[in-house]
């Protein structure tokens, strides 16, 4: 080619079929970036055109180039910038007058563009027959039909593309015979093009998507529809994510943890490495476990996105997110949150404007997560036997309350500013592609596993060091497990004063130590004190070595992973209760099964908690830090000074809610009261601060807050 | 006919935009880039949700909030 191109840029209306188009051309060769200073993703990959390899970048839709929210000003920087060498503007071919807009602003800022118009046999389905050549003379850029979902369509464009870039008057040349317009004028425009070039033969209000709106979008159907549609989202991801969680767990353990050690352990290498190899092992092992239910929840987000309905959610949530001064489009997002926050977090970045995404991810943590739900069943067993359901209902909504309190807090501190509005453009529905959908949750998966997944590494092997470095009157040794030698149950029992106002006594030091094992994923907590309310114990002392010491059968472990799979699937119709409100219930026994917890920690929870010290303790569970997963999460999507405040916000939040409530009931002591309402007032006034000088600091944020 | 909001439309009937409460604002400059411009006719989709609402303009079903709606003057075609 004379014209030498090595990058090209999709740019278009939000679902013209851009990503579509892109999937079709890169198959499995795209990665996913994110432009620097915006949370705002961008995807890239290659395609071959002609005998070169071109870079091709999917920017986010937007409507036009006056950008008004963050993903727009991705698309406008790159165009305005001239950084990628072609600008291909997918058009939809079903909505061509909205198309058209982008198109008229594209050719007003660059030479080098040329359009494909998409889904035009959708459009003749539609009723619409467009004059393709009438349409090309009159914008005067070269127009080339495609279908993005055939893949011979696109690669018959791939070849005309070839030809219309030779056509492409010389790089830097200004479009300067292009008159520019303002909004009326490129509308007017639009309207006479339309006319010329389009000739309607049905009436398109009647079509399909007109038909299933009316059920759909149904005021009184409208919420029944949407519940079970949510439902059935949370079953595909909870249920079908949790049927493979064993086997990424197992499987993880083995290739990360057991395979290493046995290898390490076998050359004598020295202890403190083998542990640190083991602490390494142990944090990408607890990511792996989160992999089937992060991509099965972008799984579940693409077939509705796919569908149509995702925007007709948004539609139906809108009447109640308005009081939180957040769009209707902020609801999936907090929803997913009862499954998994981590997913919950991501899922935040449908959203358009920056403040609605940190606004929501702040809001996220506290709709309780189903790893949670042990820790509270275990104390209802213990301590509230027959009104535990009550009980755990009542922290459920004590979360959801929270959430609520946290939203209108932020919307008159840190994220001030007036309300977005709520304007959703409906798409027409189709069948969801299934390439399309894995290819989506794939990406997304990979960007989890990189961003996430190397913080909580990192975070997880420290902790775990902390864990294994035992300190006593011998020294300092390593390789000890939890026990009241090693700097972590240290840790916690230097914590054992600033929790004593909620009613965690300094000899409950093993509540505040799970409390500190819950910052790796709230799991652990159940399981730090089971193990450590046992060495309470003087039949603890008694306890053999290690289990694991035994060999490592590595042809076992992979058919344990695989049939882990099969017991998993097995009780995926099970898990239509996806809370797991099943787990609470008053015999000990069913949650000892369940839970794994010991006949111990029922005797120490009783008498080392009172019921009031007992629910304080669980919401502050319900409320603090984040699991370091969601930090991670969080971290990406807004950046470490938000993912940090969302951190210390949610644990001032915890204890002075805790404390204030254990004082009320039980305490009684004015001075703590008055310090809780104290902190409850800093936090706010913090917050407050904090936002101000954010709006001050960067000028542009007064706008978007 | 008296100009109303487009909050205040009938379902199947098909009115004209005849322009904005606050024209500088960015939420009207939003709609217009979406095609909400004077004399484009909009129609209130029957059968549909209540509030937001949705309106049928340049061959695309938009949902706009009932309070957002009424900044839209409209009057109806006969």
């Amino acid at each position: 080619m004379s014209h030498q191109v090595k990058s090209i840029a999709l740019a278009g209306i939000p679902n013209c079929g851009k990503t579509t188009l892109f999937n079709t051309l890169t198959g499995n060769t795209q990665r996913v970036g994110n432009w620097p200073g915006v949370t705002v993703e961008k995807v890239e990959g290659t395609f071959r055109l002609g005998d070169q390899q071109v870079r091709v970048a999917d920017l986010p839709g937007t409507q036009n180039l006056n950008p008004d929210t963050e993903d727009q000003k991705v698309a406008e920087r790159v165009i305005r910038g001239g950084e990628y060498d072609v600008v291909l503007n997918v058009v939809d071919a079903c909505h061509l007058e909205r198309s058209l807009y982008l198109t008229l602003d594209l050719r007003e800022r660059s030479s080098q563009v040329i359009v494909l118009l998409n889904m035009i046999d959708i459009a003749e389905k539609e009723g619409l027959h467009i004059n393709v050549e009438h349409l090309e003379k009159k914008l005067g850029l070269r127009i080339i039909p495609v279908s993005a979902i055939d893949k011979e369509s696109v690669q018959s464009a791939v070849k005309a593309l070839e030809t219309a870039i030779e056509k492409l008057p010389p790089h830097g040349e200004h479009p300067s015979q292009t008159e520019v317009m303002d909004t009326v004028a490129k509308y007017a425009h639009i309207d006479e093009l339309y006319s010329e070039v389009v000739d309607e033969k049905v009436d398109r209000r009647a079509n399909i998507t007109g038909r299933i709106d009316r059920v759909v979008l149904n005021r009184f159907a409208a919420v029944p529809i949407f519940l079970l549609a949510m439902f059935l989202m949370f079953w595909l991801a909870i249920g079908l994510g949790s049927a493979f969680i064993d086997f990424f767990d197992i499987l993880g353990g083995l290739l990360f943890a057991d395979l290493p050690g046995a290898l390490l352990g076998s050359i004598g290498t020295p202890a403190w490495l083998l542990t640190l190899v083991g602490a390494i092992g142990a944090g990408a092992q607890t990511v792996a476990t989160f992999v089937p239910v992060v991509f099965f929840m972008f799984f579940a987000l693409a077939i509705l996105e796919d569908l149509g309905y995702m925007a007709r959610v948004s539609v139906v949530a809108d009447r109640f997110m308005r009081l939180l001064g957040l769009p209707g489009t902020a609801f999936i997002p907090m929803i997913t949150g009862f499954g998994c926050t981590v997913p919950a977090v991501m899922a935040a970045r449908t959203l358009t404007t920056r403040r609605d995404r940190f606004m929501t991810i702040f809001m996220a943590p506290f709709m309780s997560c189903g790893a949670r739900l042990p820790v509270y069943a275990l104390f209802c067993a213990a301590l509230f036997k027959e009104s535990s359901a009550l009980m755990v209902f009542l922290i459920y909504l004590a979360g959801l309350f929270m959430a609520i309190v946290t939203g209108l807090v932020l919307k008159g501190t840190l994220f001030k500013g007036a309300p977005s509005y709520f304007v959703m453009d409906l798409p027409l529905y189709h069948a969801p592609r299934p390439t399309a959908i894995c290819r989506y949750a794939w990406l997304r998966l990979v960007s989890f596993v990189k961003k996430a997944g190397t913080i909580l590494v990192a975070a997880v092997c420290i902790l775990t060091m902390l864990d294994s470095v035992g300190l006593d009157e011998n020294g300092v040794s390593f390789g000890g497990t939890t026990s009241e030698t090693s700097l972590l149950a240290r840790a916690g029992k230097s914590m054992s004063p600033v929790l004593e106002p909620m009613g965690i006594a300094e000899d409950n030091w093993p509540a505040s130590v799970a409390l500190l094992t819950g910052l790796f994923a709230k799991e652990a907590i159940v399981g730090t004190l089971n193990s450590l309310y046992a060495t309470l114990d003087d039949t603890a002392a008694a306890e053999g070595p290690d289990e694991g010491a035994g060999g490592l059968d590595i042809g076992g472990t992979i058919r344990e992973a695989f049939g882990s799979i099969r017991g998993g699937m097995a009780g995926l119709f099970a898990s239509m209760d996806l809370l797991g409100l099943g787990l609470v219930t008053e015999d000990a026994e069913v949650i000892q099964e369940e839970i794994g917890a010991d006949d111990r920690v029922y005797a120490h929870i009783a008498a080392k908690f009172s019921k009031v010290s007992a629910f304080a303790y669980l919401l502050f569970v319900l409320m603090y830090f984040p699991c370091l997963a969601v930090i991670g999460a969080a971290r990406k999507e807004m950046g470490g000074f938000f993912a940090g405040v969302m951190a210390v916000y949610s644990t001032l939040l915890a204890w002075s809610v805790s404390t204030l409530f254990y004082q009320i009931a039980e305490g009684h002591s004015a001075l703590w009261m008055v310090v809780s309402v104290l902190v409850l007032g800093g936090t706010y006034g913090g917050l407050f601060l904090l936002g101000k000088k954010e709006r001050a600091r960067t000028p542009e944020l007064k706008r978007i807050f | 006919m008296s100009p109303c909001t487009l909050a205040d439309t009938d379902v199947r009937k098909v009115y004209r935009i005849k322009g904005f409460g606050d024209p500088s604002s960015a939420y009207a400059s939003k709609l217009r880039c979406m095609g909400f411009t004077d004399g484009t006719t909009v129609e209130h989709v029957p059968g549909a949700s209540h509030d937001p609402q949705i309106f049928f303009v340049r061959g695309s079903r938009v949902a706009l909030r009932k309070s957002e709606a009424r900044q839209v003057f409209v009057e109806e075609l006969v």
